[in-house]
């Protein structure tokens, strides 16, 4: 029976600094998760090495899978350190911040790029203005059924820090946006912007980024059907490729 | 659309139609070679009788290969290495890859072993007799014989890996089971092409 924990953490004072390694060793409370061991340090922010140092600091807020914030690189694999069973994991335990985004502190990275690109890919229903819109369409059974699964989507980052593709010099959207512009694609009332979506997906760091790895579907924690959203984008554009030449 | 989305779609169509139609048609003729040297020169020369045949191969392989590679080798190098996430398909990108690298090594040895040497030698046409004294050669047979059987393993695993992707990137294969029975059928065309390759080889082992 374990009665200490071991955690290795990768920090970082602030955005300009460089990374340094430090060791933790906490007291083993069986059912923890890497969350509750966070807490534990905090609380008592001393190194293995006896030194009292600054607390380390993460980002969490519903504890329970569903914001998405918490997310960071666990023993090598990008997970939600929430849902992450101290049982389940190899110790010593190994943290580390996503390496696809800028480092805030510590843990903590600045996931701006992603929500960017659901802006340039205008995931969103264009409904706009303070009048009465009256009620809303009604969303048939068939594709209510596929735009939920799409829908869960917490914008973690999990499947563009296990992307090869997505680099911190390219500006692949990465397949969270891809999939975004599928789920607002056949949306009855955001499909009215459809083809801007195609557009942008069609420009550098759009839907040709991609190489096919499928990491992305892997490592989803909603297993949202990434490359399904991948390829029904492909289809659509490559419909829009062949619309352009022969109608231009 | 922009030039690095038209390019990436002409590149993977290119993979596709021409080159690997003609992948499959040349290993295909590789199967005269059981029919003996006389039968297996005549099939490879008569193709050169037609006025267009080098501007066929110019236009159906050379140019679409040219584009294809400079694509590819851009493509190895635009990206992260993430080793820790060992998924099967993560292998296959990267073999795909790799594989890319190799065949593009062998198609350079190739075309400099069965076409640009013999013709600089003057002993261009008699493939049959050339590709098996290369083969059976004391010294540098087993040499010959490791190249080609690398580079057709590597040639027939990139095509078909890549008709697989190729379903993806253009929207051809949608679905978690449609995707997984073109991989089905990657596996057979890579199985079948390398049983028939090594088999028509066999003639000249
Ligand atoms: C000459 C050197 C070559 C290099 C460096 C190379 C490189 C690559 C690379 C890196 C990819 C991955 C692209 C992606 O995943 O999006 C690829 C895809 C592909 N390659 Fe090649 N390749 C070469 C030759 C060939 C040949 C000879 C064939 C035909 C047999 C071929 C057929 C394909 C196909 C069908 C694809 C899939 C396209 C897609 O995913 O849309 N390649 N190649
Ligand atoms: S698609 Fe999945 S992995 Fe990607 S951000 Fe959304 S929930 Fe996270
Ligand atoms: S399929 Fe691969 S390359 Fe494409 S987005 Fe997913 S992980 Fe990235
Ligand atoms: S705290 Fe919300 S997903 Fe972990």
């Amino acid at each position: 029976m374990l009665d200490t924990l071991t955690f290795k953490i990768k920090r970082q004072n602030n955005a300009e600094s460089s990374p340094y390694w430090e060791n933790f060793v906490i007291q083993y409370i069986p059912n923890s998760n890497v969350i509750s061991c966070l807490m534990d340090i905090q609380t008592n922010p001393v190194n293995s090495k006896g030194e009292k140092v600054a607390p380390v600091v993460w980002q969490s807020n519903c504890l329970e899978e569903v914001c998405g914030s918490c997310t960071m690189v666990i023993n090598g694999k990008v997970h939600q350190a929430c849902s992450a069973l101290i049982d389940k994991l190899e110790k010593p335990i190994i943290l580390e911040p996503m390496s696809k985004f800028p480092v805030i502190r510590d843990l903590i990275v600045d996931r701006s790029r992603m929500f960017d690109a659901l802006k340039k890919v205008q995931a969103w229903v264009s409904a706009d203005g303070y009048h009465d819109l009256g009620p809303g369409d009604s969303q048939s059974q068939s594709v209510q059924e596929v735009a939920y699964k799409l829908s869960e989507c917490m914008t973690c980052g999990c499947c563009v820090e296990a992307c090869p593709q997505y680099t911190k010099d390219n500006n692949f959207l990465g397949a969270a946006a891809i999939n975004q512009a599928r789920l607002f694609n056949i949306h009855q009332k955001g499909n009215d912007i459809t083809e801007q979506r195609l557009d942008t997906l069609m420009q550098e760091g759009g839907i040709s980024d991609c190489g096919n790895a499928q990491n992305c579907v892997e490592v989803c924690p909603k297993s949202i059907p990434l490359t399904e959203s991948i390829a029904e984008i492909g289809r659509q554009v490559s419909g829009k490729l062949w619309r352009n030449i022969f109608k231009a | 659309m922009d030039s690095h989305f038209i390019l990436r779609r002409i590149s993977s169509l290119a993979g596709i139609v021409p080159i690997g139609l003609f992948l499959v048609y040349h290993l295909y003729m590789q199967l005269y070679l059981h029919s003996g040297a006389e039968i297996y020169n005549n099939e490879v020369n008569s193709f050169y009788d037609s006025p267009l045949a080098t501007w066929a191969l110019i236009i159906v392989v050379y140019i679409p290969l040219l584009l294809h590679s400079i694509m590819g080798v851009i493509l190895v190098f635009d990206n992260k290495i993430q080793p820790s996430y060992t998924y099967f398909s993560h292998l296959l990108y990267w073999l795909q890859r790799l594989s890319g690298i190799g065949v593009l090594l062998f198609i350079i040895a190739h075309i400099w072993n069965a076409k640009l040497g013999p013709w600089i030698e003057g002993t261009w046409g008699t493939h049959f007799e050339h590709l098996s004294s290369g083969f059976t050669d004391p010294e540098t047979g087993m040499i010959t014989k490791t190249v080609y059987v690398l580079g057709v393993i590597g040639a027939v695993f990139h095509f078909s890996n890549g008709l697989n992707t190729f379903c993806m990137t253009w929207g051809i294969a949608l679905t978690p089971t449609s995707q997984k029975r073109v991989r089905i059928f990657s596996y057979l065309v890579f199985i079948f092409l390398i049983v028939s390759t090594f088999y028509a080889l066999s003639a000249i082992w």
